[in-house]
């Protein structure tokens, strides 16, 4: 015990840096990164969409323009050929041949047709269709001359044949030349339209990467400022306690130690002879060191409880749980003549918690009733049965003291550690902000909480909230509603089993 | 028929044939089919929009001689003939002509040297050519055996019998 309190708090102060940095750290640069990567992520992906519609709409309008312009041009050869093979037709006199020539025109105008056809029916703009239309009237005026032409060839009136296709024919096929090559310019404009698209489509890709990659950047960068503000801020604020803390801690070990240095100079001086003098001034030594003691076991309590220690979990009686408080307080409370208003719901339910920790808890809420007492020397200690906010059943034992209250600006603030009140700093209130601190440790260590509702001018009630204990008959084994394997992973502490016989 | 037209003629022919486009096998250069073809009947077919639908036996053989030039509906009268060795020819020569392959020759060869005929029909070198043939040439009329004939062309009736009629008298002996 004596070597425990002889060990230095550094170690325990530097644990809790180690650990506010972490905490402070670890998380918001996991959200960070997170965050940008989701963001690159995303970017990444709408960007590689407009790249795959831009290669998509490049490879269509490639295809289509090829493919249009090929059959425009096995178009436009075919119609030369129909008109060519008709015309080689009066190189001869020979029918044999004639038939041939008037095959391969025939042959020749039929791929032709066909391709006007396929033409009208992929057209889509109203000029295309309207040219297509004209084209198809075009070829088949066009051919009915060409079918007089062949047949007065091959009826061997050539000055006739000759004489129609110079009237008709010749003008009839340019009109068809001419709109083969409208077809032909209306596919080119089709594929600049189509290529001003993918242009469009591709500029935006690029705004898009320049507005997202700027976005990750100034989000980044504002995200890695306020971390660095946060802990910065954070080591400050820790700095600032510790500083807190140690003026905290030298004043209350100064003043135990002035007083039973002057006690002790009053017995070694002489001033204190008669045995009550005596009685005295060893009573100032005693109490004085006690609360020396004190203070030590609390710097230490506190170190002990930062470092994650192993509880015994068990069924604990509440009642056992606010009778040993209640002992270890008696003295603290008798010496300031305090009366203690307790209230326990029968049949309670055991808790599932170590006694010693749970207890050792309600007592630093007991002597902070105590210390903050307004006058009126009263505490009230009350146990019972409840719903948790998981509706599930809990065990909740409160303190209530007289006090003056706790201000609202006080409140959220009142469970870290060294924090102590402007208020109780200025009105000289002895502490060293750890009471609280390590009392909620304890409790959340064990799977419990602790909750505070404080009224100005009435006073504070700070209560533990406990898991109930159920035994299972069947089994013989004592299991808790709340989810024990959860508790003991985060609070790593071991479940001891009490088997009955 | 005196010897001089008849080289012309003789030579303009060679000379026409010169003049063709390369790349066309000359259809008469090929060697003449034989067809082993039963006793069936000779079709007469003209183009399907000729407004013709039957024809007396005489008005055929005047046809046939270049002695009608124009169709009712204007277009020139032209005639096409099988190439020699088809028995199709044959009976045309024997039934509708009258003559021999030689008498045939000559009497073409005087009618166009003359001016009494304005065109020599057509020699054609198979008779799927000569369907088309007759089937581009609004005034083309020609023969063909019954399975040869199809949609593409419009059969004639002869003194108003159909190829298929008992009493049709144009018909192939198979020999």
């Amino acid at each position: 015990m004596n070597k425990q309190r002889t060990e230095p708090t550094t170690a325990g102060v530097l644990k809790i840096r180690a650990s506010l940095s972490r905490i402070l750290r670890t998380p918001n640069s996991a959200l960070l990164l997170l965050v940008v990567l989701g963001v690159e992520a995303g970017l990444g992906l709408l960007v590689i969409g407009d790249l795959l519609t831009a290669y998509g709409q490049v490879r269509q309008i490639y295809a289509g323009s090829m493919q249009g312009l090929r059959r425009i041009g096995e178009l436009q050869y075919d119609a030369q050929e129909t008109r060519r093979s008709t015309l080689y037709a009066l190189t001869t006199e020979d029918g044999n041949l004639q038939v041939e020539y008037a095959d391969q025109s025939r042959e020749a105008d039929h791929r032709v047709s066909e391709g006007i056809a396929e033409y009208l029916v992929q057209a889509r703009r109203p000029r295309d269709i309207e040219v297509g239309k004209r084209l198809a009237n075009d070829w088949s005026a066009y051919l009915r001359v060409r079918d007089d032409v062949l047949g007065l060839i091959l009826e061997s009136s050539l000055k006739e044949a000759v004489h129609v296709d110079l009237t008709s024919g010749v003008s009839l096929f340019d009109r068809v030349r001419r709109d083969l090559e409208e077809v032909n310019r209306l596919y080119d404009e089709q594929a600049s339209q189509q290529l001003i698209l993918v242009t469009d489509t591709s500029r935006r890709s690029v705004l898009k990467l320049i507005g997202g990659f700027a976005f990750a950047l100034l989000f980044g960068s504002a995200a890695v400022w306020a971390i660095q503000r946060n802990k910065m801020h954070s080591e400050m604020q820790l700095a600032r306690l510790q500083m807190d803390f140690v003026a905290s801690v030298s004043h209350e070990l100064r003043t135990p130690i002035a007083a039973i240095l002057c006690a002790g100079e009053n017995v070694k001086d002489g001033f204190a002879r008669a045995r009550e003098d005596l009685v005295e001034q060893g009573s100032i030594i005693v109490d004085q060191a006690e609360q020396l003691a004190e203070l030590v076991d609390q710097v230490l309590l506190f170190a002990a409880t930062t470092a994650k220690p192993r509880y015994a979990l068990g069924p604990v009686q509440v009642s056992e749980i606010i009778a040993m408080a209640l002992r270890n307080t008696a003295a603290l409370l008798e010496k300031s003549g305090f009366t203690v208003e307790q209230q326990t719901q029968q049949g309670l339910p055991q808790a599932l918690g170590d006694l010693s920790a749970i207890s050792r808890c309600l007592q630093n809420l007991i002597v902070n009733a105590v210390k903050y007492d307004a006058g009126k020397h009263r505490i009230g200690v009350a146990a019972k049965l409840a719903d948790s906010v998981t509706h599930r059943k809990e065990i909740r034992i409160s303190v209530q003291d007289s006090g003056p209250g706790i201000s609202s600006s006080d409140l959220p603030r009142i469970f870290e550690p060294f924090y102590r009140s402007p208020r109780v700093v200025a009105a000289q209130i002895h502490g060293t902000g750890l009471g609280l601190s390590i009392a909620k440790s304890i409790i959340e260590a064990v799977g419990g909480r602790l909750s505070v509702v404080s009224e100005a001018g009435v006073g504070s009630t700070f209560t533990v909230h406990l898991p109930v204990a159920e035994e299972d008959r069947h089994a013989g084994a004592v299991r808790s509603t709340a989810n024990l394997e959860d508790l003991q992973r985060e609070g790593e502490y071991t479940l001891v089993d009490h088997e009955q016989p | 028929m005196p010897p001089m037209p008849a080289l012309l003629v003789s030579l303009a022919v060679i000379l026409l044939s010169e003049l063709s486009p390369p790349g066309i096998v000359h259809a008469a250069a090929r060697p003449p089919r034989t067809r082993n073809t039963p006793r069936q009947a000779l079709t007469i077919i003209v183009n399907k929009s000729n407004p013709v639908e039957n024809l007396s036996f005489a008005e055929l053989r005047k046809i046939f001689l270049g002695e009608r030039s124009r169709w009712p509906n204007g277009h020139r009268v032209i005639v096409a003939m099988m190439e020699p060795g088809y028995a199709e020819r044959k009976t045309i020569l024997r039934d509708v002509y009258r003559m021999t392959e030689t008498e045939y020759r000559d009497y073409f060869l005087q009618g166009t040297y003359t001016g009494d005929i304005p065109a020599s029909p057509k020699t054609l070198s198979s008779p799927a050519i000569l369907r088309k043939f007759v089937f581009n040439a609004p005034g083309a009329i020609g023969y063909l055996l019954a399975s040869d004939v199809d949609a593409s062309v419009r059969v004639v009736r002869i003194d108003g019998r159909l190829p298929s009629d008992v009493e049709y008298k144009l018909q192939i002996d198979s020999d």
